[in-house]
Parts: structure tokens; sequence; C-alpha cells
């Protein structure tokens, strides 16, 4: 059904000068979806929901929204949509009421429909206190607010909201998300953010962007399987073992954890114990602790320290976007992630991988690229 | 009401929520005194009916002061706070940005043109007649002061469309609304072709022949073409943005 897809991004891409802030963005949101729209910094957030909102054309591809299309019927388009850019700028000049009553002029509401509108707008954003002030005298989570609150005058079946919580305390953010939860009932919401908690918290289904492309677009739990596997730490003595055992030699140990069905990495990390420690990973649907501490116990080896850390979302939202910070800044995130011996040929391969949709199975292949080298380390040590 | 009006409006007020008009209104119009009944021996001096003086120094001061701080802020200001993706992202052409700033600007500037009219009503109506006044340089030179300022405003909207910065603005506007001013003294020291490229382009030539009662379509056409030509590069320079 057409009807119910209400934004529609097809191919976009955009390029400032040499810069392709976006690549070939293709994803759809349909009616009554809240969708969160995940990246770094600079991934191409801003731009994709520009275009979308027609302040800025895409270099190539189109976008429809609510069925028109963003070159042709860009008044339209700005219609259908309520958008809150990033940090909210708003005419400090004026008072809350004051812009509010602007934006309804603009928009065409009649006298009526603006106190209705009002007096629902206030209520959800909560601005009762605050309609007589001067928005130069607000906090920010309160321009926030304003801004929140003159995208929503209007009613509009979209809406787009840049960072929604950016620069707000805890309280605020709580507050917001949950003013998002409430009107996402019955709108259409793309939300975009760099705070993965948010997501997990307003939105069913997210869309991942890094360096201008889609890497990832699903529901959550999709998304977290799809570089989905699990990491296993195991710590085992290296001096002591039981009952008259021989303590194993680092290959000795990391030979027979490789050999565990199960297991498709292992790889030895730095201690200051006198321990062998290890890193396993190991399928999303599968739990291989007790083929460790079975192995243990045959061997004879005194066990330290068995973990098994799921793969949350942020770890998911790591793997995907590593490189762009590198790439683009030359520092910041990538120092994050101090594993990370980024590899930008090995992300995009995975890039492609994922955003061309492949089935599930090979998608548990495609290990990010810490794994595939670490494979390579493991065979090239054995 | 069109979004345009609307726009138009927000404008016209904002000048009036923040002291930019009271300052600008009140010093123009110290200043305006100083240069009618002081400058060059005043209009005491000159000892005839006339308010030619008004003409002649109130664009100056336009040209100078008030455009370039009136128009600096209008679209430089929305594109460096941000408020301008907000402004275009509600359903509004960007012909009707341009258009309703550039009216809210000229409202103000009109407002002060039109608070001129004080000089020839009080000294020659009432309460004081200070002698017979012809009617008709007066009408003139303000058509043309209307004119100027209609394309003075053009001219410093288009600058503040290409900038991000305020004082950048100012700057500019202040420079080339100058020059435009002050070619018309440059053209009497020129000769030949300079001298008529000079008083062809300069804002003051231009307005001569209004001081003077003389209303020539040649010049009308010249400060509409200004106007529109501004406007167009402006509205061009705007929509930029959607593509750089």
């Amino acid at each position: 059904m057409a009807t119910d897809v209400m934004i529609q991004a097809n191919g976009l891409t955009k390029r400032f000068g040499v810069v392709r802030a976006l690549d070939k963005v293709n994803f759809e949101v349909k009616r009554g979806e809240v969708v969160g729209f995940l990246g770094p910094n600079g991934a191409g957030k801003s731009t994709t929901m520009r275009i979308l909102t027609c302040f800025i054309s895409p270099s190539t591809g189109s976008a429809k929204v609510n069925g028109s299309d963003v070159f042709d019927n860009p008044l339209e388009v700005r219609r259908s949509i309520g958008y809150l850019p990033q940090r909210a700028p708003l005419y400090t000049d004026m008072t809350v009421w004051e812009y509010l009553k602007f934006a309804a002029e603009i928009r065409g509401l009649d006298e009526s429909t603006f106190k209705k509108r009002l007096k629902k707008v206030v209520e959800v954003c909560g601005l009762a206190q605050s309609l007589g002030k001067n928005i130069s005298t607000l906090s920010h989570g309160y321009r926030q607010r304003v801004g929140l609150g003159q995208a929503l005058i209007h009613d509009p079946p979209i809406l787009i909201l840049d960072e929604p919580t950016s620069d707000l305390d805890p309280n605020e953010k709580a507050e917001v998300l949950r003013y998002i939860k409430e009107i996402g009932k019955d709108r259409t919401i793309l939300l975009s953010t760099h705070n993965l908690a948010e997501v997990e918290e307003a939105c069913a289904r997210a869309i991942i962007v890094s360096k201008g492309r889609v890497v990832a677009d699903g529901p959550l739990d999709q998304i977290r399987g799809t570089t989905g596997r699990v990491r296993y730490v195991v710590a085992i003595d290296e001096q002591r073992a039981e009952a008259g055992n021989q303590a194993p030699a680092a290959a000795q140990a990391q030979e027979a954890l490789e050999r565990l069905s199960g297991v498709r990495s292992v790889r030895e990390l730095p201690t200051d114990e006198s321990a062998h420690k290890f890193e396993l990973s190991g399928a999303q649907d599968s739990d291989i602790r007790a083929e460790i501490f079975r192995l243990m116990v045959a061997k004879g080896w005194t066990l330290l320290e068995l973990r098994r850390d799921a793969q949350s979302l942020d770890a998911v939202f790591r793997d995907l976007t590593r490189g762009d910070e590198k790439l683009d800044r030359g520092a910041g995130w990538a120092a994050a992630n101090d594993d990370d011996e980024d590899d930008d040929d090995d992300d995009e391969e995975l890039d492609a991988k994922v955003s061309t949709g492949t089935e599930p199975d090979d998608e548990d292949e495609d290990e990010d690229d810490e794994d595939d080298e670490d494979d390579v380390k493991s065979k090239g040590k054995n | 009401m069109s979004p345009m009006l609307i726009i138009a409006k927000r404008e016209f007020r904002s000048y009036f929520d923040s002291p930019i008009a009271y300052i600008v209104i009140c010093l123009s119009f110290f200043a305006l005194g100083l240069m009618f009944f002081f400058l060059n021996g005043g209009f005491w001096q000159l000892d005839r009916a006339s308010v030619a003086r008004l003409f002649e120094s109130a664009p100056m001061g336009l040209s100078f002061l008030v455009v370039p701080v009136v128009t600096m802020r209008l679209l430089a200001e929305e594109r460096r706070s941000g408020t301008l993706e907000m402004l275009i992202t509600l359903p509004v052409k960007d012909s009707d940005v341009v258009l309703g700033k550039y009216l809210g600007a000229l409202g103000l500037v009109l407002i002060l043109v039109v608070s001129t009219l004080a000089y020839p009503i009080i000294m020659f109506k009432w309460p004081w007649n200070l002698g017979p006044l012809d009617a008709g340089p007066v009408a003139s030179g303000y058509l043309g002061m209307i004119l100027f300022s209609a394309a003075a405003v053009a001219v410093g909207l288009l600058i503040s469309a290409l900038t991000e910065s305020q004082a950048v603005a100012f700057f500019i506007t202040f420079f080339v609304l100058g020059a435009l001013w002050l070619f018309g003294d440059l053209a009497s020291k020129a000769g030949g072709t300079l001298a008529i490229f000079l008083n062809y382009v300069s804002f003051q030539s231009r307005l001569n022949n209004f001081w003077r009662g003389l209303v020539d379509s040649r010049d009308v056409v010249f400060f509409l073409s200004v106007t529109a030509l501004s406007l167009m590069v402006a509205f061009r320079a705007l929509e930029r943005r959607k593509w750089a």
C-alpha cells in the first residue's frame, strides 16, 4: 500500500564540494512508526533530515514525504511535516506564545484552531508556565520544548526531530522522550540521535547511518543481531592446576578452546594476573559456557574467570559506525575503541553486506573485522 | 494573511522588540536636525522657503548608517543562529522569505522617511509658517527618497544574504551604499566617460533631479531596477543553500 509509506528516500546522495555527506541513502518509514535515526556526528543524519524538509536539495536521488516529492512540491511536503532542527533555533526576541502564534499563522491555522491546538501543545510539551516568557530567557531544555511545540502546532502526520534531546539534562531528556512516545502513538516520527538508550526507549525500529550510508535498518532486535555474536572472557591459571595436572601453556589452552564447537575465534588478552586470559566469540543464539567448564574439568585446569557479554546495541552501533571519526576528524570516536585497529576497507565490506540485506546466516559470517583479523592471527599462530 | 506578510510583520515588530528601532530613529533625527540646521551654514543662511536641504542630507544618513544597521541582520543573523532553517522549513517559499524580510526592513526605513514630513509641516504649515513652500519639489523629493530607500534596503538585504556575519554585512553595505552616494561627488571632479558612468550609477546624482522637482522616468526606472535586481540576487543567494 503506497499510501502507508509516509517517508521514502530513494538513493539520496549529497555532496558538499568534494565531501560526500550522503551516499545513496534508501529507506522507508511507514505510517505510525517511530524510527530512530542513528549515527555518529557527521554521519549525515541532519543532512538527510534537511533534504526531507526541503531545506536543501539532494545532489542526486529523490525523496517523497506523504506522497509529495521534495523537488516538485516542497510546500506540500513542509505542510505535512513538523520539524525540529538541531538545537531548536528560535527567534529569541519573541515570547513563547508569539512564536507559536507565528508558526501557526504561517501554517494558515485560524484563530479557533490555534487556540485548540495551543491548549494541547502546551499540555503535551509542558509550556504552561512559560507561554508569556521571552524565549531568550528560557533554558535550553525549555527552548527544545518550544521547538517541539512549534513542530506540533498544526497536528502534522509526520514529525522529523533532529536530536530533540541533545543538551538536555537527564530529567528533561526523560520528559521529552515521554512526549515523543506519547505523541508517537498516532504519528510517523523520524527521530535522530546518537544516544542509543533513547532509541531503545522510544523507538521500535532504527536506521543506522555511517559515513553517509545506511549500514543497518530494521527492528532493534534484528539490528542487535546484525553483527550478532557473543563474547566470552575466559581466564585460566598459568601456574597451578587441579589434582596433579599441568598448568597449560598459552598456545595449548588457546588450541583447546578453539576446538570447542560454537567458538568462532579466540584471542589472547593482556592481563596483569598470572593467568592466560582469552576472549572468545560465539554465535548469538548459543551458550558455550557449559562446554568451557567441562573442558576445564577434563583437563584439570584452574578456571579463574568465565564471563559472557551479550552484544549491546551500543556495541553494534560502534561496530557499524567505526572509522567514521578517524576518517573525518582524525580523533575522538576512534579513541574510545582502543582495540579498534581501524581499517576502512573491512568496514565498507561489512556495510555493503549488511545494507544489501543478506540472509541472517550469512550475516553471522560477517562478524566485524576484528574477528576476521583474529581468525587470521589465530590461524597464523597454529 | 499570506506568509510573506506574516514574515514582514514579524520582522518589523522585532525591530521594536529590540532597542534597534528606537536607537536608529532617535539618532537619525538628532543627526538630521544637526545637518539640516547647522551643516554648511544651515537652513537659515539659505533664507529660502525650501526643504531641499532635508532631501540632500537625509539619504546620506540613510546610506551611511540607517540602512546598513537595519538590513545587516536580516538574513545574516538568521543564517548564523540557524533560525533560517526553522523559518524555511515552515510552508513558505524562498521568495516569501526574501520579500517578507525586505518589506519588514523597508517598513522601518519608510517610517523614518515619512516622519521627516514633520520638517515641512511644522515649519511651513503649522504651528509656524516661514514662507510659501512650493509643494511640487517636496512631493517629488519624497518620491525620490522613497524610491531611494527601496533600492538601498534591497542592496542591504542582498549583502546580508551573502554572509553569516552581521558586522561584515554592515561594513559592506556601508561601503557599497556610501560609494554609490559619493560617486555623485566624484563625478563632478572626474571628466569624460568616467563622469558619465559615475553619474549614471550614483544614487546622489539620480536623486538630484527629484530635489529640483523633476521626476524623470529614467531615474524612477533606475531605482526600481536596482531594487528588483538586488532582490532577485538575494533570492538566488538564499536558494544557493540548497546546492552548496
